[in-house]
């Protein structure tokens, strides 16, 4: 892939591109986890093996997901 | 604080609220503001400027799209959903508090007593760089300039 702007930039070291991006890892991963656990549910989980597989409780991911 | 909003400026509030919490924000910033102002029917007319709901919220997500990129991750193609409401608490960014100071001063200053939408948007076009809702102003290539002179009247 060619090399992007934004990707020069954060390999300079701007702050504003590094920051960003963590802040949009952090809602990926919580996008992602939204659209796992509806498949999951649909493909006959129980919220324990999710929360297994998520490495939190049942009732994290139930009082969470559950609605 | 929220006392002194209009109906319409509270629904900008709950609205951005929302965006915040389906995005997986765990703060509410002054991206969000900016979000849930555009909900507001009256700014509308905005749209002939570059500046509505649908086009701010991609501008987001193409800042996001970008940045991923930049440390290796194509989200292409990848399944995502919106975060469902949780009961937690989404406070506030410093950013977004100044900017609805901000929004007091700008009513005052237009002779207003309430807090409309268009005030809110009129303080969230003074957030300097790099404050998140002046990236999404710039992603758009929005005119400040010209937005401004459109919203005085309505701010009136």
């Amino acid at each position: 892939m060619e090399e992007t702007e934004l990707a020069a930039r954060l390999r300079s070291h701007d702050p504003a591109v590094g920051l960003r991006a963590v802040g949009a890892l952090h809602r990926l991963a919580e996008q992602v986890e939204a659209a796992a656990v509806a498949r999951a549910r649909q493909d006959g989980w129980s919220w324990e093996q999710i929360g297994d597989a998520l490495g939190v409780s049942r009732q994290s991911v139930h009082s969470k997901h559950g609605k | 604080m929220f006392e002194h909003f209009a109906a319409g400026a509270r629904t900008a509030v709950t609205a951005a609220l929302d965006e915040a919490r389906h995005r997986g924000d765990r703060r509410l910033g002054t991206e969000h503001l900016l979000l849930g102002v555009l909900h507001a029917r009256e700014l509308d007319p905005l749209g002939a400027l570059g500046l509505d709901l649908p086009r701010a919220r991609a501008a987001l997500e193409a800042l996001d799209v970008a940045a991923l990129a930049a440390v290796g991750i194509d989200v292409r193609g990848v399944e995502r959903a919106p975060v469902p409401l949780s009961g937690k608490r989404t406070p506030f960014t410093s950013a977004a508090r100044t900017a609805l100071r901000r929004a007091v001063g700008v009513t005052r200053e237009q002779g207003g007593r309430r807090i409309k939408p268009a005030h809110l948007l009129l303080a969230l076009l003074e957030c300097p760089p790099p404050d998140p809702a002046a990236e999404v102003f710039r992603e758009l290539g929005v005119d400040r300039s010209a937005v401004r002179a459109e919203l005085r009247p309505k701010a009136a």
